[in-house]
């Protein structure tokens, strides 16, 4: 669980180039959830996700993060614990990778934590499963020889072998074709049955709707609200002032309804649409 | 990672900011011959006095600019303390201990010694702080531009250094973003011991290198793709200017520099000079 409480964040402070990123934010994760963070350039979502693993502190006055039990306006945070629960994958992960061996850099956030060379290794190995790398295949080779989707996943499974119970992400498809894309979500649907809750920072309408539960648009520093994707798809002033736009199933299914076929024009996911049109074509098979 | 003063720019709208760049670095050059010409207590104040008037009149905090003071302070400090310990003076010594022996002139030499070089990092700091890095360079080309005929690659220069400099804040983003990233999966950088913090660097310098040459490449694509060859008939943009104003400072700092000379070799024997010229 994530409990954001009025928290506010400035950016250089007390200079010429103090700007106020975040203004009294108030957001509540709840385990379990796949929530979605959106919002346009320079709203806040990178400056409020990384609040969660304070790497960016609470600062004076500012309100207060919670994550589980741990309060991190606190003065004194036990990092480690913080940093085993909250596993964070930054925008481009690939860029973190650095040792001569994709085995050694995913041993590198267990080391960390001071746990055994065999426990390590055992979590090393799950984790290069788990992203879909045989470990007797990749476990050598040198990080930077692989193609830049295997290294996502390499960097991918740096975190997850670090068995944080609360995954966040920071648009972990950027930069990828759709196949890449489809494969890093796959995969993060099947790491859920590791870490449950799962924080997702994206542009990419089609996989909010697809994979999160609620979703938080954020513009200018503060939250505009909290939606299901059914709400959220379904706003009329988001959709107009252009802090949202539709995914793609959605488009359709709403032009198929313009046309006078009998689809909702809500639908989100892909087998939604499927299901309604097969749904439809059968019953105008039956009418002719 | 984010205060490193030189280099860093301080916006402000200022006569020291819009000053033509060329006459600020010529002034800087004489300002720097200057120093090294100062030898009593007198100079050091009466230039000092200068200096603290081109501070106060850069409308940049006094505090930034002795924030640069700051990364010299430790070699000024040992540097006074062994002066003090180990000038050889003449008459008696003020104290003694083992080999070591303190004089009153061992004193006076490290606090000018200690002078000087603060005299030395002020200008600088301040010179970067009012004046950006692409200024910079465009003033440093221009001035170094008669060494062309000597075939001499100023232009390539020039471009190498605003390359550098461009890129140092972008540097220091990456540094930051990969720092986070590795704090993220549980790196500790706070080490006491050096050797420690050297190899906790590694996963930061490695991943840093590697964009480094990424970004080498890219930036090379990019210049070939706009059809970059070189200064050969390449026009700017902004061209420097300069104004009555600049030709005042530079005059100004002239009048000052001669002052310096003249309190350092008191050509007509003046008697006052003589007794302030401790």
């Amino acid at each position: 669980m994530i409990d954001v409480r009025n928290l506010s964040y400035v950016y250089s402070p007390k200079t010429p180039f103090m700007s106020q990123a975040l203004f009294g934010i108030d957001l509540e994760i709840r385990d379990g959830d796949f929530f979605g963070i959106i919002g346009s350039t320079g709203a806040g979502k990178s400056t409020l996700v990384s609040h969660f693993n304070a790497l960016i502190r609470v600062q004076k006055k500012s309100g207060t993060v919670i994550v589980d039990d741990i309060d991190l306006a606190a003065k004194k945070v036990d990092l480690n614990r913080l940093r085993a629960t909250v596993g964070m994958v930054f925008q481009y992960p690939e860029h973190q990778l650095f040792d001569d061996t994709v085995e050694k850099d995913v041993r590198f956030g267990p080391k960390n934590l001071g746990l055994s060379v065999e426990e390590q290794k055992e979590r090393a190995k799950n984790a290069l499963e788990l992203v879909g790398l045989n470990y007797s295949e990749f476990a050598e080779r040198s990080p930077f020889e692989l193609s830049g989707g295997q290294k996502r996943r390499v960097a991918l499974a740096g975190v997850l072998a670090m068995q944080p119970k609360i995954l966040v992400l920071d648009e972990p498809t950027a930069g990828l074709d759709p196949k890449g894309k489809r494969e890093i979500m796959d995969l993060v649907m099947r790491a859920r049955s590791m870490c449950p809750t799962v924080v997702m920072i994206s542009h990419n309408m089609d996989e909010i709707a697809t994979y999160c539960n609620r979703i938080a648009v954020l513009g200018k520093g503060r939250v505009v609200g909290v939606f299901t994707p059914r709400e959220l798809f379904s706003n009329r002033e988001l959709l107009e002032n252009g802090a949202v736009s539709l995914p793609l199933v959605t488009e359709i299914a709403a032009r198929l309804h313009e046309e006078g076929i009998d689809i909702d024009p809500a639908l989100l996911t892909e087998e939604e649409l499927v299901d309604a049109i097969l749904a439809a074509a059968g019953r105008r098979g039956g009418d002719a | 990672m984010r205060d490193v003063t030189i280099g860093q720019y301080y916006p402000a709208n200022s006569i020291v900011h819009r000053a033509d760049p060329r006459f600020k670095l010529l002034i800087m050059l004489l300002y720097i011959v200057m120093v090294f010409f100062c030898d009593s207590f007198f100079s050091f104040g009466f230039l000092t006095l200068f200096v603290l008037v081109t501070v106060l009149i850069s409308r940049v905090p006094p505090l930034k600019v002795l924030k640069g003071l700051r990364m010299v302070i430790v070699v000024v400090l040992i540097t006074t303390v062994l002066m003090i310990i180990f000038y050889r003076g003449e008459g008696e010594p003020l104290a003694e201990w083992k080999i070591f022996r303190i004089y009153l002139d061992g004193i006076y030499a490290s606090i000018k010694l200690a002078w000087r070089l603060m005299l030395l990092v002020v200008m600088p700091t301040l010179l970067t702080l009012t004046s950006t890095p692409t200024e910079l360079c465009d003033g440093l080309e221009s001035l170094l531009s008669p060494l062309k005929k000597l075939h001499f690659p100023v232009h390539e220069l020039a471009l190498i250094m605003s390359i550098a400099l461009r890129l140092i804040p972008t540097l220091i983003e990456e540094t930051d973003k990969i720092m986070n990233a590795q704090k993220a999966r549980g790196a500790k950088f706070e080490s006491r011991n050096p050797f420690k913090k050297i190899k906790a660097m590694l996963p930061v310098l490695i991943p840093l290198f590697v964009s480094s040459f990424r970004r080498a490449d890219d930036l090379a694509d990019a210049m070939d793709s706009r059809c970059y060859r070189g200064a050969k008939g390449r026009t700017r943009m902004k061209s420097l200017k300069f104004h009555a104003g600049d030709v005042i400072a530079l005059l100004v700092w002239c009048i000052i520099f001669v002052c310096v000379l003249f309190l350092k070799y008191n050509w007509f024997g003046w008697a006052f000079i003589a007794v302030i010229g401790l």
